[in-house]
């Protein structure tokens, strides 16, 4: 286990999917990937399948129908994988807790790592929030070596 | 190019029997109630002769009554007509736009999933964007919709 998770430290591939949000945090999301922040310097790079995936990233509140993709895509992803709900709805559903569409939060569908919360988020934040992971999964490997 | 006036005046006198009521309430915007029976007529006048765009439909719970508004843009005239149309709460029905434009589709199965309107005549009248484990004859967006699933979760848990 704990060889697995030091090769994910070095390069985590981040799988992103959006379960019906308002568009904002994916653009923050793609903002980290810019030049600018450049997360790429931690080595992450956006995986196209979730079967290639180190982290999955989980943006949006979390309607019905997009809940059980969520299921499905977790189930799918190779363990160890590391879960970061980004933006206020994917922690908390938001101001759509009270929607008829939006009955579970999604820590309760699957269970999330790291929380990174704002409206959106920004890039700083979302980088604060992948070194806190970056800690815990070192921590992680340190207790279990 | 006839111009605004021309046209609002021969639409109230060619459709004066089916016309309600009629309120000008900005050079741009204009709100016409019309009887339910001749939504297809007088849209149709309005697609077809008038060469107004359809831009979108939308439907409103008044608790007294359920009402759609078909918004149309004359672009040539900088307007938009809302066709306002009243419907019975206990059974709202009206015959569907689709065979007159064929934008008309998916709004009228939104409509239907979400405020239970009846559209007859539509070729596929079913839902469109709720999830299949939805109950029948349950509308979310009506004003005395209930919360009816057991294993919904309202608080934050902090």
């Amino acid at each position: 286990m704990s060889i697995r998770l030091n090769a994910l430290l070095k390069s985590p591939w981040v799988f992103h999917v959006s379960t019906g949000s308002c568009n904002n945090c994916d653009i923050e999301v793609l903002d980290c990937l810019t030049p600018r922040f450049d997360i790429e310097r931690f080595g992450m790079v956006l995986a196209p399948s979730i079967k290639h995936a180190d982290v999955l990233l989980v943006t949006g509140s979390g309607n019905r129908k997009s809940m059980e993709r969520v299921k499905k895509l977790y189930e799918q992803a190779p363990k160890p994988i590391v879960v970061v709900a980004i933006g206020e709805c994917a922690c908390s559903r938001g101001i759509f807790i009270h929607s008829y569409n939006c009955p579970v939060p999604l820590d309760k569908v699957i269970p999330v790592d790291v929380y990174i919360p704002g409206c959106p988020p920004k890039p700083e934040a979302i980088i604060a929030g992948v070194v806190k992971l970056i800690q815990k999964v070192k921590e992680k490997t340190k207790n279990n070596a | 190019m006839p111009d605004r006036n021309e046209i609002l005046n021969e639409l109230k006198n060619r459709y004066k029997d089916e016309i309600v009521s009629f309120y000008d309430k900005s050079p741009r915007r204009v709100y016409i109630e019309i009887k339910s029976e001749s939504i297809v007529n007088i849209a149709s006048y309005i697609f077809k002769e008038l060469k107004a765009r359809f831009n979108v439909a939308s439907a409103v719970d008044a608790r007294s009554h359920i009402e759609i508004l078909y918004h149309f843009t004359l672009e040539y005239l900088d307007l938009l007509i809302s066709l306002r149309v009243k419907l019975d709460r206990e059974n709202p029905t009206i015959k569907s736009l689709t065979s007159v434009f064929k934008g008309s589709n998916w709004i009228e199965r939104e409509m239907y999933e979400l405020m239970g309107i009846n559209f007859e005549g539509h070729p596929n009248l079913k839902r469109l964007l709720l999830s299949d484990k939805w109950p029948e004859g349950v509308y979310p967006l009506r004003c005395d919709y209930k919360e009816w699933d057991n294993n919904a979760i309202r608080d934050r848990g902090v």
